[in-house]
C-alpha cells in the first residue's frame, strides 16, 4: 500500500473536483453572499448589549430587514443601526429579549408585518420559534461557534459552494439541499410547497437587499409571489389579542426604562397587499396597536411619497426603492422628532 | 470544539505544528497537548474545565495512595472517594432532574403533595466517558492490576487527552498512560493512515449522518401523527444509520487524530450490524464501554461465577444500568432492559436449542439480529413512550390508516443507504478496513478518498454535534 501516492492522488483530484464544482455554480449565475444565520445575528444582536441612547435597533419581519438599509440609514443619520429583524419571524421575541435580557434603553424600530407580528405568541408556532431560536442560540453560543462562523465569513464571501442557508432555499447547493429537490411522485397528503428561491443578498454587517433578478426577471418574482399566496392560504387565524397583550407589557417597561418604540408598516403590493386588507385589515389591527401603543408610528399608506411604492415579489422592495424608503422614512422621523438620538 | 468545524480543523493545524516543531522536547510536548485539550474542552464552555481538574486531581491523588497504602480499610477509603467525587458529578449533572422528577412523582404516589422546580443543570459534554476513564484508572490501581502514572502530567494528559475526550473510546490506564512515557512520532504512513481516518470519520458523521439520514429520523420521531408502517420503519433504520455513522464516525475521527500525533487507541465499533447474536453485538458495539460494563459491573456483580440465576440477574442489571448511562430518561433504562432481554434469551436459546452457524443461514441471523436492534432503537430515539409505543404499534401493523410523512425519494434513499451499510458490515465483519486497503490499488485508494473529501466539501455541514456528546 503506498499511502503518499493514495493522498497525492487524492488531494489533486478534490482541488479539481471541487474548483470545477465552483466554477460550476458561477456559470449558472451563482454569486457569493453571507449567509443568513443565527450566528450573523448573534453578532448584531451582541452590539445591544453595550448600546447607548443613541443607539437603533431593528426588529421586524423581512420586510424590516429588506426595506429598511442599514448603509443607507448610516449614510443619513451617521449613525449604523442594528438590525435584528428576521425572516418569516414575529418580533415580539426579540423585543422581549432585549427589553427583559438588557439594559438598552436607545430606539428600537419594530416592522410590523400583520401577518406576521398578530401570529400567535405559541411558542412551538414557526414565527415564534424562528425568532425564539435566534435569541437562544445568541444565550447559548459558544466560542467555538464564533470562531468557526468567523472562519466561515471568509469562505462565504468568496465562495459560491458555501451556501447551506438556514433558510433552506430551493436552490440552495449543498448536498443536502441538492438532494430534498429530488422529487418521486406525491406519497404523502400534504400540500406541496411551490419552490422558494432565495432573493436577497446578505452582507455584513447584517443586511439584506433584493436580488436583481428578483426585479428584471418576472417569472422568478412570480415563483416567490407563489410562496406567499401558499402560506397566506395555509396560515392559521391570527391571534391579536395575546400577541397585543405580550407586546404591550414588554412596551410598557421598556418605556419606564426611557426607552423609544417606532413602528414601522413598511410597503406591500399586489395580492399580498389585497390578503392582508382582507385577513388583517388596518382598522382591526394596525389602527388598534397605535392606538394601545402611544408610540410615534408611520403607516406606508400615510405618506403620498410611499404609498406607490411597488414590490416586485409584492412584499419586499427593490435595492433601489428599498434605500429610497429607508431614505425617506428618516426624513418623515426627523421631522417628527421621533429619533431622538439625532 | 467539533471535530467537524472550521475552528477544529485550524485548532488540528496548529496543534500538528507545534508538536512536530522542534521547539518543545517530549515533556514541553505533553504539556501542549495537555494545554490544547483544555482549550479543545473549554471552547465550549470554560467553566467546565474544572470538573476535569477536579476529577483528574481526586484520581491522582488516589491512584498515588492506592499503590502505597497496605491497609485494606484505608484502601478501599481511597477507591471509594474517587468513586463518590466522579459518580457524584455523574449523579448531580446527568441525573439530577431524573432523580428530582421522579421523586416528586414517587411523594405524589403516596399521596405525599410535593413539588419541586427542575434544577437546569447544564451537562458537562462528555461527562459519562471521562469519568468512566479516570474511575477504571483507580479501581485498576485498588485491584493492583495496573502501575501508578509516573507523572502527573502523564495522567491529567491520560484524562483530557482530546482526540478522545468528549465520546470515547473510553481508553483504560494501561493502553495509554504508557504511550506517554516515550517520545512519540507519527510515521509517515500512520499519519496519512491517520488523515485518512479522519477523512471517513467526517465522511460518517457529516455526509451519511447528517446529510442523508438525520432529517428522516427528525421528521418521524418528532411526528405526532400516527404514522403509516412503512414510515415509521423507514424512520427507524435512519436513526439506527445515523447513530451508528454518528458514533463510529467520531471514534474513527478520534483514532486517526490520536494516530497523527503517534498515539494508538483501540477500535470501538467492529461493523456491529452484521452480528450474529447480541452476545456478538456488544463485542462489536461501543466496544470500550460495553468492556467497562463488563469489567466493572457484570464481572464484579458476580458475572457467571454464581450460577445461572445469578447471571442473568447481573447480566440485567448491566444492561440497564448500561442504558441509564446513556441518559436519564425511562426509555433509555427500557432500551438498556431490552439488550438484556436479548441476552438472556439468547442464551437460553444456545442451551436449549443449539444450532450451528453456517454460510447459509449466518445472513440470515445477523439480518434478524439487526431488525431486533432496530426495534430497541425506538425505545433510544423517542422523547417519550407514548411516541415509542406509537412507533412500535406502527411498525407492526397494529393500527390502520397511519399518515405517511416521508416522499418516495427519502423511502428509496434511506433503504439503499441501509441496504448498503448492512452489506459492507456483512462482508468486513472478520476483516479490517486497514486490511482491505492494504488489498486495494494506492488509486483506487486515493480515488475513494477524494470522492469522500469532496462530499464533505460539498455537504459542508452546519457543525451538527455529535448524538454521543449527550451521554
Amino acid at each position: 500500500m503506498n499511502l503518499k501516492q493514495s493522498l497525492i492522488l487524492a488531494v489533486a483530484i478534490t482541488l479539481i473536483a471541487t474548483a470545477s464544482w465552483e466554477l460550476y455554480w458561477r456559470s449558472k449565475g451563482f454569486h457569493p453572499t453571507v449567509n443568513d444565520e443565527k450566528a450573523l445575528w448573534a453578532l448584531a444582536r451582541k452590539k445591544v448589549e453595550t448600546g447607548s441612547k443613541s443607539d437603533v435597533v431593528i426588529l421586524g419581519a423581512s420586510r424590516a430587514y429588506f426595506d429598511i438599509q442599514v448603509d443607507k440609514w448610516r449614510e443619513d443619520t451617521g449613525q449604523e443601526p442594528i438590525q435584528l429583524a428576521s425572516t418569516g419571524s414575529s418580533p415580539l421575541p426579540t423585543f422581549h429579549d432585549i427589553v427583559n435580557n438588557t439594559n438598552f434603553s436607545g430606539t428600537v424600530v419594530i416592522g410590523v408585518t400583520p401577518g406576521l407580528f398578530f401570529s400567535t405568541t405559541f411558542p412551538g408556532a414557526s414565527p415564534w420559534k424562528r425568532a425564539q431560536s435566534k435569541v437562544e442560540y445568541y444565550e447559548d453560543e459558544t466560542y467555538a461557534q464564533k470562531l468557526n462562523f468567523q472562519l466561515s465569513i471568509p469562505l462565504q464571501e468568496n465562495l459560491v459552494f458555501m451556501s447551506a442557508d438556514e433558510e433552506e432555499w430551493s436552490d440552495d447547493i449543498d448536498l443536502k439541499s441538492l438532494l430534498r429537490n429530488v422529487s418521486i411522485g406525491h406519497r404523502t397528503s400534504d400540500p406541496k410547497m411551490p419552490p422558494f428561491y432565495n432573493f436577497g443578498d446578505v452582507s455584513i454587517p447584517r443586511n439584506i437587499s433584493m436580488m436583481p433578478k428578483t426585479v428584471k426577471d418576472t417569472a422568478f418574482a412570480n415563483s416567490i409571489i407563489k410562496v406567499w399566496h401558499f402560506f397566506g392560504k395555509g396560515a392559521p387565524p391570527p391571534d391579536k389579542a395575546s400577541t397585543m397583550a405580550f407586546f404591550l407589557e414588554d412596551l410598557k417597561k421598556f418605556k419606564a426604562r426611557k426607552g423609544t418604540v417606532i413602528l414601522v408598516r413598511c410597503p406591500s403590493s399586489g395580492g399580498v397587499r389585497m390578503g392582508e386588507k382582507m385577513g388583517l385589515p388596518r382598522e382591526e389591527f394596525w389602527d388598534e396597536l397605535v392606538k394601545k401603543a402611544q408610540v410615534k408610528s408611520y403607516h406606508f399608506e400615510d405618506y403620498d411619497q410611499l404609498k406607490n411604492l411597488s414590490c416586485p415579489e409584492e412584499s419586499h422592495l427593490s435595492l433601489e426603492d428599498a434605500n429610497y424608503f429607508t431614505s425617506e422614512i428618516i426624513k418623515i422621523m426627523k421631522a417628527d422628532n421621533a429619533l431622538t438620538n439625532l | 470544539m467539533l471535530f467537524n468545524s472550521l475552528s477544529f480543523v485550524l485548532f488540528l493545524i496548529i496543534v500538528l505544528a507545534l508538536y512536530y516543531t522542534k521547539l518543545f522536547n517530549w515533556t514541553g510536548k505533553k504539556r501542549m497537548l495537555l494545554l490544547s485539550s483544555y482549550i479543545f474542552y473549554g471552547m465550549w464552555n470554560p467553566p467546565l474545565v474544572i470538573l476535569l481538574w477536579i476529577s483528574t486531581i481526586v484520581d491522582w491523588t488516589a491512584g498515588k495512595k492506592l499503590a502505597v497504602e497496605e491497609n485494606q480499610k484505608k484502601r478501599k477509603m481511597w477507591l471509594l472517594l474517587s468513586m463518590i467525587v466522579n459518580l457524584g458529578f455523574l449523579a448531580f449533572f446527568k441525573y439530577g432532574d431524573f432523580f428530582l422528577e421522579n421523586f416528586v412523582i414517587l411523594m405524589n404516589a403516596f399521596g405525599i403533595d410535593f413539588q419541586a422546580q427542575p434544577m437546569d443543570i447544564i451537562l458537562p459534554m462528555g461527562i459519562s466517558f471521562y469519568t468512566f476513564q479516570t474511575m477504571s484508572y483507580t479501581i485498576d490501581m485498588y485491584k493492583r492490576k495496573i502501575e501508578p502514572a509516573r507523572t502527573f502530567l502523564d495522567f491529567a494528559l491520560y484524562v483530557t487527552f482530546f482526540p478522545q475526550l468528549v465520546a470515547g473510546p473510553i481508553v483504560r490506564a494501561k493502553e495509554l498512560i504508557s504511550q506517554f512515557y516515550e517520545e512519540k512520532r507519527a510515521t509517515t504512513n500512520q499519519f496519512i493512515w491517520g488523515l485518512f481516518l479522519l477523512t471517513i470519520g467526517l465522511f460518517q458523521k457529516i455526509v451519511l449522518a447528517d446529510t442523508l439520514l438525520a432529517d428522516t429520523s427528525d421528521t418521524v420521531f418528532g411526528s405526532d401523527k400516527l404514522l403509516h408502517g412503512v414510515d415509521a420503519w423507514i424512520g427507524t433504520i435512519a436513526f439506527s444509520g445515523q447513530i451508528f455513522f454518528d458514533f463510529a464516525g467520531y471514534s474513527t475521527c478520534a483514532i486517526g487524530i490520536a494516530l497523527m500525533l503517534g498515539i494508538i487507541l483501540p477500535d470501538n465499533f467492529k461493523y456491529p450490524y452484521a452480528s450474529l447474536g447480541f452476545s456478538d453485538l456488544w463485542k462489536r458495539w461501543h466496544i470500550s464501554l460495553s468492556s467497562w460494563l463488563k469489567d466493572y459491573l457484570y464481572i464484579p456483580l458476580g458475572g457467571n461465577r454464581h450460577g445461572i440465576t445469578r447471571m442473568y440477574v447481573a447480566l440485567m442489571l448491566t444492561m440497564l444500568l448500561g442504558g441509564l448511562w446513556h441518559g436519564a430518561e425511562w426509555t433509555f433504562i427500557v432500551w438498556g432492559g431490552l439488550h438484556g432481554t436479548y441476552l438472556i434469551l439468547e442464551r437460553l436459546q444456545r442451551r436449549y436449542l443449539p444450532f450451528e452457524i453456517t454460510k447459509w443461514n449466518g445472513m440470515f441471523l445477523a439480518f434478524t439480529t439487526f431488525s431486533c436492534v432496530n426495534i430497541t432503537w425506538v425505545f433510544f430515539r423517542a422523547r417519550s413512550f407514548e411516541t415509542a409505543w406509537n412507533m412500535i404499534k406502527s411498525m407492526f401493523y397494529m393500527q390502520t390508516g397511519g399518515e405517511k410523512i416521508l416522499d418516495t425519494f427519502t423511502i428509496l434513499k434511506v433503504s439503499v443507504i441501509i441496504a448498503i451499510m448492512f452489506l459492507c458490515h456483512w462482508f468486513m465483519r472478520n476483516t479490517s478496513m486497514k486490511e482491505v486497503s492494504l488489498k486495494t490499488s494506492p488509486y483506487v485508494l486515493g480515488i475513494i478518498w477524494a470522492i469522500m473529501t469532496f462530499l464533505i466539501i460539498i455537504a459542508q455541514g452546519s457543525g451538527e454535534q455529535f448524538i454521543y456528546f449527550q451521554f
